[in-house]
């Protein structure tokens, strides 16, 4: 340990770097308007009750809510019911910061939709994925037929090929369809996925061929050898590819910025966090900490829950 | 009756083989008609239109042969397009790699302890680097951002001896990404902060299957020092390794975009010193609908990355020990 001082110094210095937005994004989103403005109150904030400018001026006491509340304040003047309203409406609309990000977190935009849509766009990304790759790499590894070798050679030129570079043409074929502002133009680029056909072919070909045999004894046919025997022994491989997939379209904003336009209903979570960055004044910075803390936090989560699959899993998609 | 017609023997022998490559071809068959629709028939299609001036709504377009790719290589703002794009790819790599490499030892060499920091270094890989880019925005803001705040902590102490700290207190810090001096710098710095844990990985994945024997036996033929042992075992036996390393970060680097389009969603950058390419495939051929001219910057881009592979994969066949 002592010896080894000098490398937890520079490893902390490298954590201190590394962690600095985190720990900013997180305690903003706890902090009131003015404490961002000042830079006070450590990471918590201070928590004193803070009162929301935007709700007081949407409830505003007028002529009818004075005549109606007169009752109340038997023998007082207008001025004195009116200010007794306000301070009414100030007090319903006064919270604790963290609760006011939050809560405007949700509420100024349609963040559980976003989220939604997050979801299923990665989750059918995914599944189309392996419905697609899963035969070919059952083929590729265990069938022998002719011009084999030349669809698995076309499967190693289309690693080379990364498919945001090919961002216009797709967009220019969504577009000439009618697709873009769809679901469909979300997932449609992504549904194959050469580097899942190659992962799977390569770990098909460490299955026994006797397993495969034994099920053609059996009669099955070759889809359902896929789906039968093939899948659950391929369950570890394809985690790890869930894994990777799921954190690279949960995480990506390009696609989306370029074929959901204006379509607010099927905004991703990056797109959602972008447009909350568009409108906001200075007195958003605390909700829109609060949209980022949303959207980073399930695969955080994930991740320090599974680090070891989720790092196997990522680093798969180095050989892409 | 025994004697079996030889041509009736090898039908029944063919038969079942023939049903296999039936199969195979149906089972390969969806994945091989979206590859080639949603990945060869583009790049054609991107080939074809970068000789066109087409834009999208437009009934028809004419050829205009070399025309965009003239443009590319003449006018001043793709100039600032390729200087912008090849400082970042030339910055960030060898930095993300040389620091993922150095994390990658000292973790290493700490054994169980070191696992905490692989975990926090891996962190920015899994973040949306949407929401990190506008936390790194606040964090830079000049007037609420953590970052000049700290930095005039150190007005009125010695540090104020150093020009950059003089300068700051006196006339205010940097806006950082409101100046072309320094806007670029700070892509290529959050570029470096999201993806060095990634190459630190990599790196110790190459570091545990380095045999402990070979340590031994250089530590027999006199390599004493610590530089000695890394020079003469660790080094070379990172090889394939460091290869794919570089070319993946090469490969992101080329593509950065989500920072870029966070920061300065109208155009690059202050005097466009961050219009990379991939910025400029957005801002061409989708926000303008120049296609012709964002055909040819895509294949352009194109070229450079599977040229880029291509020499990766060169190499690990060659099998690179150094």
């Amino acid at each position: 340990m002592t010896r080894d001082w000098w490398k937890h110094m520079v490893l902390i210095l490298g954590t201190i770097i590394v962690l600095a937005p985190f720990y900013m994004m997180v305690s903003y989103s706890f902090k009131s308007p003015g404490e961002i403005d000042r830079g006070e109150g450590g990471f918590f904030g201070r928590q004193e009750m803070m009162i929301d400018p935007r709700c007081v001026a949407l409830r505003q006491p007028d002529r009818a809510d004075i005549e109606a509340a007169r009752a109340r304040f038997a023998g007082q003047d207008d001025a004195n019911v009116q200010a007794a309203l306000l301070a009414e409406t100030e007090a319903s609309c006064s919270m604790r910061p963290v609760v006011f990000n939050y809560s405007k977190a949700f509420t100024e935009a349609p963040l559980v939709r976003y989220l939604l849509n997050g979801v299923i766009v990665t989750v059918s990304i995914f599944l189309i994925q392996v419905v697609v790759a899963l035969p070919a790499a059952y083929a590729l590894a265990k069938l022998k037929f002719w011009g084999r070798d030349a669809v698995f050679g076309l499967v190693l030129f289309c690693l080379l090929i990364p498919v945001h570079a090919i961002a216009l043409p797709l967009y220019i074929g969504l577009a000439k369809l009618g697709l873009t502002n769809t679901y469909a133009a979300l997932v449609v680029p992504w549904t194959i996925s050469v580097f899942g056909i190659f992962l799977m072919r390569q770990f098909f070909m460490t299955v026994p061929d006797d397993l495969i045999d034994a099920a053609r004894m059996d009669g099955m046919s070759e889809l359902a050898i896929v789906w039968r025997v093939m899948l659950p022994t391929a369950v570890p491989a394809l985690l790890a590819f869930a894994i990777f997939s799921v954190v690279a379209h949960w995480n990506d904003y390009f696609w989306p910025r370029i074929v959901v336009t204006g379509n607010r209903d099927l905004f991703t979570p990056p797109l959602g966090l972008r447009e909350f960055k568009g409108d906001g004044d200075g007195s958003f910075f605390g909700p829109m900490m609060a949209t980022a803390t949303v959207i980073v936090t399930p695969l955080i989560v994930a991740f320090l829950l599974a680090q070891r699959r989720f790092i196997e899993g990522i680093t798969l998609s180095g050989m892409k | 009756m025994a004697v079996v017609d030889p041509s009736v023997a090898s039908i029944v022998k063919a038969k079942p083989d023939n049903r296999r490559a039936r199969a195979g071809w149906g089972l390969v068959a969806p994945a091989l008609t979206l590859m080639a629709l949603i990945l060869l028939v583009p790049i054609i299609v991107a080939c074809v239109l970068s000789f066109t001036n087409y834009s999208l709504g437009n009934p028809g377009f004419d050829w205009v042969g070399v025309q965009n790719y003239e443009r590319l290589f003449t006018r001043s703002s793709y100039e600032k397009m390729f200087i912008a794009t090849f400082t970042y790819v030339v910055t960030v790599v060898p930095i993300s790699v040389g620091l993922g490499l150095g994390a990658a030892l000292l973790v290493h060499s700490l054994g169980r302890i070191g696992e905490v920091y692989k975990t926090i270094y891996f962190l920015p890989v899994m973040a949306t680097l949407l929401a990190m880019a506008i936390a790194w925005e606040f964090m830079l803001h000049p007037t609420i951002g953590m970052v000049n705040r700290t930095l005039e902590l150190t007005c009125g102490t010695w540090f104020e001896a150093l020009p950059f700290f003089a300068n700051g207190c006196a006339e205010g810090f940097p806006l950082w990404l409101g100046d072309r001096d320094y806007a670029i710098w700070v892509v290529c710095f959050i570029g470096i902060w999201q993806g060095f844990g990634f190459n630190m990985v990599l790196f110790l994945a190459g570091l545990t299957s380095v045999h402990r024997e070979l340590y031994h036996a250089a530590e027999m033929d006199g390599a004493r020092s610590a530089w000695e042992r890394f020079r003469l075992v660790t080094w070379p036996a990172l090889g394939p390794t460091t290869v794919f390393v570089v070319t993946i970060s090469c490969i992101r680097a080329f593509q950065v975009f989500d920072t870029i389009e966070a920061f300065w969603p109208q155009g690059g950058g202050p005097n466009k010193s961050a219009y990379v390419m991939m910025f400029a495939i957005f801002e061409k051929g989708i926000q303008q609908n120049l296609i012709g001219i964002g055909s040819a910057i895509t294949m352009l881009f194109l070229l450079f990355v599977m040229f880029l592979t291509l020499i990766q994969r060169w190499l690990v066949e060659r099998k690179v020990h150094y």
